[in-house]
């Protein structure tokens, strides 16, 4: 061990959380406005047992728990950690791994660790100090998310469960980061330091989703840090072990982080990089040809993840028919009248669940579609998003000052992300149609739920189109785009509950206004309108793009 | 009358309330090497961008081969050549690979050219440019340009990264270029750099171009009370500075 290894960890603590003092302050304020918001909606909407037995009803369905998570009782505190946590824990994930990576493998990528490293700070103080910035932020949010519960003074969340959700929350959070400082010394480059980590919080959802739908696999849930959080039962018991599970395995992977760390030099990785080619293929030169380049290895590693996405999702669904019987719920949900339903015996419910199994199947099948749909999209944005990082980082000078009109070179990155919107879609569905045709039964056929893919390929132009105009039009404020990303999860998740939200409100997302197959009718004219919108858009912000500026 | 390559008259660029440039008129004629000097943020790479078409003139004109910089970028960039001050290039491309692509999107490459200027610069192009070095990076950008058969170079700081033996090799390049006739805009704060390739030299300090002439005129001009001329880049700006106050 070297002498000093972690000095002034203190001062580069204060630092880091001076650089944070904006971004990780949005991140807090959005998230427990987020949280705190529904707590109350949900009350209301469940002033009854029969309201409160019906949404509970909800997580009786294997493929609404492999989305949600499970929940531990029908109160409504219960019921909203099932519904809320998951998703409250993979965006605390998501702020953690970008807070990981920015301030160890970002800084040294571009040198700015060098001009630290060599002040009298410690070898390992950096990593350090990232460590204990992801401790004070996290501690913060915990916080914030439990005193902000507590004081929507919800029936049913008591103050011990608020505090216990916001702990689970910065805990998973921790552990995240932890994982990502990790990755950040496997991986050389900024990039692949925070793909590997979306790839483990990827992973981590998937385990618990197995692990939530199959008790006899429960062991997956506590291997992720995702389900560890749902096993802490908060508002149903609040169980404190998950937590310090969390804590020590944050503790313990945040050592083999520092660990690698000592034993790579300053910009290096452990995965080595490779001499390349000492000249150009044909086909990287042309502006397109460098667009697609720079985005070839990011779709391929989507179409992957995509694929097994709905790979996951068809094995579950293969197994869905032995779970539907007698659930009165899910013959309404098909169209039968609740009063036919209610005279129906054991019996006949049996014999008719069975009949309609298919249906039921593909009734969730439509839940899945605009979740893919909104996961498809990451690769879409960053596609498209691509092209203001270009312009940022001042790469984009080296294209424009040679015979390359700024069309030409935006419609590169355009086209490219208008295509990818399709491909995912066919790679989600490929990979669900495939898995589940290897079940007993399946469902589906592979046009139908191809045709039910490509209908949401519209709706992905049209957020891409609204990327393109901020790009054309507000360069500076174009990072927003991902802000609006988050509203349309929010609506698809949440805004479907009836009376949640005011209808006006759900029209923001393009989304809502995309037929759900097979339960509504296909409809072109919804495509076409929306596909010319997307297209006008576009061109109107590819315009902007030509007459301003660029701002490097 | 000679003819000119590059000219700008009374252009004027804002940023806000800030004014970058404010009313430079320049000429470059082909066959010459014009230096370009002044304090950081005195705005030489404004100059040179609006030049260039990635910004827009706020009012005055930039003509480039007599076409109107900002219109015609694409006709004008066919041929011209251009080395940036911060070379930021694709982590995960190699070298090679860049240098490639920065030819072809001008026009026809000469690889016997290229494998010259890539032995005499002493470059690896199979490294991925993450790898790279401030200086190797600018030397990517300074194969890209010599490889090319441009008409102007536009050089912003070109070798602040280089080795004494690579700026060695970087003037014998814009010299050869300058005796086929072409016109060669360098911006510098290299005093013998300037001294030895520039024909002529503008010195532009907050906004304004201050001064134009040959380096010998620049140095008379700021000659101090007893006449004794500045030895140095540091003495030259002082005196521009001291007298612009």
């Amino acid at each position: 061990m070297n002498k000093g290894n972690f000095d002034n960890t203190g001062r580069l603590v204060r630092f880091m959380l001076r650089r944070e003092r904006l971004i990780a302050t949005i991140w807090i304020i959005i998230l427990v406005l987020f949280s705190m918001v529904l707590a109350p909606g949900l009350d209301t909407m469940s002033v009854d047992d029969e309201a409160r037995a019906q949404i509970a009803g909800i997580f009786d369905n294997p493929i609404m728990v492999s989305m949600m998570g499970p929940a531990y009782g029908d109160s409504t505190g219960a019921l909203y950690s099932g519904m809320m946590l998951l998703w409250y824990l993979i965006a605390v994930a998501v702020m953690n791994i970008f807070l990981a990576v920015r301030h160890t493998r970002a800084d040294e990528e571009t040198g700015r660790a060098e001009v630290v490293r060599s002040l009298p700070v410690g070898r390992l103080a950096g990593i350090n100090a990232t460590m204990f910035t992801a401790l004070i932020i996290n501690t913060i949010l915990a916080l914030s998310t439990g005193l902000g519960l507590a004081l929507t003074q919800t029936p049913t969340m008591d103050f011990a469960g608020c505090m216990l959700y916001g702990a689970v929350s910065g805990a998973a959070g921790l552990v995240f980061a932890a994982i990502t400082l990790v990755f950040c010394q496997l991986s050389q480059s900024t990039s692949g330091a925070v793909g590997l980590s979306f790839l483990s919080l990827g992973v981590f959802y998937m385990l618990r989703a197995f692990g939530d739908i199959d008790s006899d696999f429960e062991i997956l849930s506590w291997l992720s840090p995702l389900g560890l959080a749902s096993r802490a039962k908060t508002f149903a018991g609040n169980s404190i072990v998950p937590l310090f599970i969390m804590l020590i395995a944050a503790a313990a992977i945040a050592a083999l982080a520092y660990k690698l760390n000592s034993m790579r030099d300053l910009g290096q990785g452990f995965i080595p990089a490779k001499p390349g080619r000492s000249s150009a293929a044909e086909s990287l030169l042309s502006p397109f040809g460098l667009s697609f380049r720079l985005l070839r290895k990011m779709i391929i590693i989507w179409l992957i993840i995509m694929f097994s996405l709905g790979g996951s999702y068809g094995t579950i669904i293969g197994d869905i028919g032995t779970y539907v019987s007698n659930m009165p719920q899910y013959l309404e949900i098909i169209g039968l009248p609740e009063e036919v339903v209610a005279t129906l015996t054991d019996e006949q419910m049996t014999e008719l669940t069975d009949e309609y199994a298919d249906m039921i199947i593909e009734y969730f099948g439509v839940f899945i579609t605009s979740m893919m749909t909104l996961i498809g999209l990451i690769p879409v944005m960053l596609a498209a998003t691509r092209l203001r990082a270009e312009e940022k980082e001042g790469r984009v000078e080296h294209i424009l000052s040679r015979a390359v009109s700024r069309k030409k070179y935006i419609v590169g990155f355009v086209s490219i992300a208008f295509v990818v919107s399709a491909l995912m879609q066919l790679a989600t569905a490929a990979g669900l149609y495939l898995v589940a045709a290897t079940g007993e039964k399946n469902p589906f056929s592979f046009g139908g739920l191809l045709k039910a893919y490509i209908s949401y390929v519209p709706a992905m132009w049209l957020i891409i189109s609204a990327a393109i105009l901020l790009i054309g039009f507000l360069p500076k404020i174009s990072g927003a785009i991902w802000g609006y990303y988050g509203v349309v999860c929010f609506l698809v998740f949440i805004g479907g509950m009836p009376g949640l939200l005011p209808e006006w409100l759900t029209y923001i997302s393009p989304m809502k206004f995309i037929p759900q197959l097979p339960l509504e009718e296909f409809s072109l004219s919804v495509m076409l309108i929306m596909t010319g919108l997307s297209i006008m858009l576009t061109v109107i912000g590819v315009i902007g793009y030509g007459k301003r500026d660029m701002t490097l | 009358m000679k003819e000119l390559c590059l000219e700008t008259k009374n252009l004027t660029k804002s940023f806000g309330r800030f004014t970058a440039l404010d009313g430079v008129n320049l000429q470059i004629e082909k066959g010459e090497v014009f230096g370009y000097i002044g304090p950081n943020g005195a705005g030489k790479t404004t100059t040179i961008r609006t030049l260039l078409g990635i910004l827009q003139a706020s009012s005055g004109e930039a003509f480039v081969f007599g076409k109107d910089a900002w219109t015609d970028a694409v006709e004008i960039h066919k041929r011209l050549a251009y080395v940036p001050g911060d070379v930021n290039l694709w982590g995960n491309l190699t070298g090679g690979e860049v240098i490639d692509l920065f030819v072809s999107l001008r026009g026809k490459s000469d690889k016997a050219r290229r494998e010259k200027l890539l032995k005499d610069f002493d470059l690896d192009p199979t490294k991925k440019c993450r790898t790279y070095s401030k200086g190797n990076r600018q030397k990517v950008a300074l194969v890209a340009a010599f490889a090319s058969d441009a008409d102007l170079f536009i050089l912003d700081e070109p070798t602040s990264g280089l080795d004494p033996l690579m700026e060695q090799i970087f003037q014998e390049y814009v010299l050869e270029q300058k005796n086929k006739g072409k016109g060669i805009f360098l911006s510098s704060h290299i005093l013998s750099e300037v001294e030895r390739l520039c024909d002529r030299v503008g010195v532009i300090m907050k906004g304004k171009l201050i001064k134009t002439g040959t380096l010998d005129e620049l140095k008379q001009s700021a000659a101090d009370s007893d006449g004794k001329l500045p030895d140095s880049m540091e003495t030259l700006f002082m005196r521009y500075y001291s007298s612009s106050v």
